[in-house]
């Protein structure tokens, strides 16, 4: 415990570390205030037609399958559906029905519905004969913002690794590892007080975040705070792998750098690109973020079904990545007893 | 002048291989590269998958596309994901059945596009109005942000560590006393980054754009990386000076690369907020530097007005910032 509060007084003279564990905190308040932003339109699909061009059955239907934009002249709609930015269908008049124009570097989803939908304008009639039935979920308007609350929560757990990391950096850049070698405190003693330090910040700097960002109802209040605590332990464990590993800051910076893409990267493209169930989708898994990523935006679209199985897979990573860490630990203990 | 210049360029230079800055690019630069080889460039997103449960063979002549299921319990299991459309014609009319992937408009075109499949019809092919394909679009894309970040967080992070580690030695105080110009002593550094950046653009950008389409567009990505490697070695240069130690540097560069690199990105990739954030100012050489990408020169001459004032004026801040801390080292 007198460790402990050592390492706290440690903290309390570096007040940008703890700036550090606020940035996620001021991120989310910044996704927050997007709420004017209109995200869900991002993920519909994008129509550019010309002014006075279609007649105004075909804008209306094509209203009810995604967002439409309306150019003056031809130049000005082909500029904009060629536009690397977007993913946008360029829609034109056509002999008794429509003709549309792709950029070509789409997206196969796009391409696609560039290439069928004449087809579709045309049998739009057809479609009326047959019933349709959507089983409806949580409706969620702002998928980008789910996203964006997602990424930056992970990014507030993820501070408890990059604490951690550049603490130990620090005290072997400033000699301090080599004092701690003669205090009279055990090896377990200090590994315990750094993660719990991390794993505190961690946890307490994505509460914050939460606290601003989101709102969870009362029967997902457990499963959240299970996601919270074991990632941020997952994450100081990790920041302690980090610092262990890197001989200096430059190389510890390197190492926070590719740890960090590889906890965010992966979960997300995969999240974007590959549809839940698929074996890639339960790839991600192997990392322990993605289980996170997975939990917090199953939370965020009011869906509870797979929680468990993350915080399972959870579980499972803070105990492999404890056993890991005491294993490397006895190692170099063992070698450095051979010399 | 010349011998204290490259005397200077030759211990800047050490400077940077003892703080493994090389290995830093390097370690990037394949990063970077097999995350966009291996990862990025095959990222693509099919459409959705549709699935026929037709017990009495009604419809023979439907498209390839469908994929057909024996049993009603078979095709809720497959689209019970809110990506796949199940379409069961065991009834009188057809029964497409779906989970709502929580917007109202996909929904919709999901269904029309499931009813479409019905029929063996070929489809009318779009009339294709760019040059690039998805692969390429997307190594552009990656490789400009991948640039854009390593130059602007990265770049301004290793210009520091040198200048951290020549403050830990001492190297200041001593410059303070030696007949060397304060300007060739910032210069050997920028031109040393400068080098190193351009080397660094030119092999991401042919590794992962191909050597063809990389060199097409490589004099205005090296421009562009010019502008935006001075910019950021400058001000890592002033902000290096004015810090007491690399670890609250390092945690400036958070700062950096969360509230000024993430909006750039986010508003550069989806075209939301247009508005303000044309009142960012790396928004526009992040702009500049993915028009480069597509070969597209930024024909603004108040751009390259307003970039070479900022040189000039950071280079003046920082000349002044380091004679201060000369005569403060004493």
């Amino acid at each position: 415990m007198k460790g402990f509060i050592y390492q706290l007084k440690n903290i309390r003279r570096d007040k940008l570390c703890i700036v550090s564990f606020l940035l996620p905190v001021l991120a989310g308040f910044a996704v927050s205030l997007l709420s004017g932003v209109n995200f869900s339109s991002l993920s519909e699909t994008i129509f550019y037609v010309m002014e006075d061009d279609l007649p105004d059955e075909c804008t209306e239907w094509l209203q009810t399958i995604g967002t439409v934009t309306a150019f003056p002249d031809i130049a000005s709609l082909k500029d904009a559906v060629n536009n690397p930015a977007t993913q946008a269908i360029g829609v034109l008049k056509d002999e008794g029905g429509i003709r549309t124009l792709l950029s070509g570097d789409e997206l196969q989803i796009y391409t696609v519905t560039g290439n069928t939908l004449p087809q579709l304008y045309a049998e739009r009639n057809n479609f009326a004969a047959a019933q349709v039935s959507i089983t409806p979920v949580a409706e969620n308007r702002d998928a980008l913002k789910s996203l964006l609350i997602a990424i930056t929560m992970i990014t507030a757990m993820f501070m408890g690794c990059t604490f951690n990391a550049m603490s130990i950096i620090g005290e072997k850049e400033d000699g301090i590892s080599f004092i701690n070698e003669i205090l009279p405190m055990t090896k377990a003693e200090y590994i315990a007080q750094k993660i719990t330090l991390g794993f505190i910040g961690g946890v307490i700097s994505t509460l914050l975040t939460a606290a601003i960002c989101i709102r969870v109802s009362v029967n997902q209040i457990l499963p959240f705070l299970l996601l919270i605590v074991l990632s941020a332990f997952v994450a100081a464990l990790a920041g302690l792998f980090t610092g262990k590993l890197s001989g200096g800051l430059m190389t510890g910076i390197v190492c926070i750098k590719a740890v960090m893409i590889l906890f965010l990267a992966p979960p997300v493209l995969l999240y974007l690109t590959v549809p839940p169930g698929s074996f890639m989708h339960s790839l991600s898994c192997l990392l322990p973020s993605g289980a996170t990523f997975y939990g917090l935006m199953d939370l965020l679209n009011g869906q509870t079904q797979g929680i468990e199985t993350n915080i399972i897979v959870l579980s499972a990573h803070c105990i492999l990545w404890l056993l890991l860490f005491f294993a490397a630990e006895r190692s170099k203990a063992g070698a450095g007893s051979a010399k | 002048m010349w011998r204290e210049f490259f005397a200077l360029l030759k211990k800047d230079f050490k400077l940077m291989l003892s703080g493994r800055f090389f290995l830093l690019m390097t370690g990037s630069l394949i990063l970077y590269s097999c995350y966009i080889n291996f990862i990025y460039a095959g990222l693509d997103q099919n459409i959705y998958p549709v699935y026929l449960y037709d017990p009495l063979c009604v419809h023979n002549e439907t498209s390839s596309e469908l994929i057909k299921v024996e049993s009603s319990e078979e095709l809720q299991a497959q689209t019970g994901d809110g990506y796949a459309v199940g379409i069961d014609v065991s009834g009188k009319t057809p029964d497409i059945s779906m989970i709502s992937s929580g917007i109202s408009s996909i929904d919709q075109y999901r269904a029309a596009y499931a009813m479409s499949l019905l029929s063996s019809k070929n489809h009318t092919a779009a009339e294709i109005i760019g040059t690039d394909n998805r692969e390429m679009k997307s190594r552009r894309e990656i490789t400009c942000e991948l640039l854009f970040f390593e130059l602007a967080a990265v770049g301004f992070l290793g210009i520091a560590s040198v200048l951290f580690k020549e403050k830990q030695m001492g190297i200041i105080r001593v410059h303070g006393v030696l007949p060397v110009g304060k300007t060739v002593f910032i210069l050997s550094k920028l031109l040393l980054f400068l080098i190193c950046d351009l080397v660094f653009s030119l092999l991401l950008t042919v590794i992962n754009l191909g050597v063809s389409e990389g060199f097409a567009v490589l004099p205005y990505i090296l421009l562009q990386t010019g502008i935006l490697s001075l910019i950021m070695a400058l001000t890592g240069f002033s902000c290096a000076i004015l810090l007491r130690d690399f670890k609250q540097f390092s945690l400036l560069y958070l700062v950096l690369a969360i509230f000024i690199t993430t909006p750039v990105f986010l508003a550069g990739q989806t075209g939301t907020a247009r508005g303000w954030i044309n009142y960012h100012p790396m928004y526009h050489l992040f702009m500049a530097m993915k028009n480069a990408y597509r070969g597209i020169p930024s024909e603004n001459g108040i751009y390259y007005a307003i970039c070479g004032l900022t040189i000039v004026l950071l280079s003046g801040l920082v000349r002044r910032t380091l004679i201060r801390e000369m005569a403060k080292e004493g």
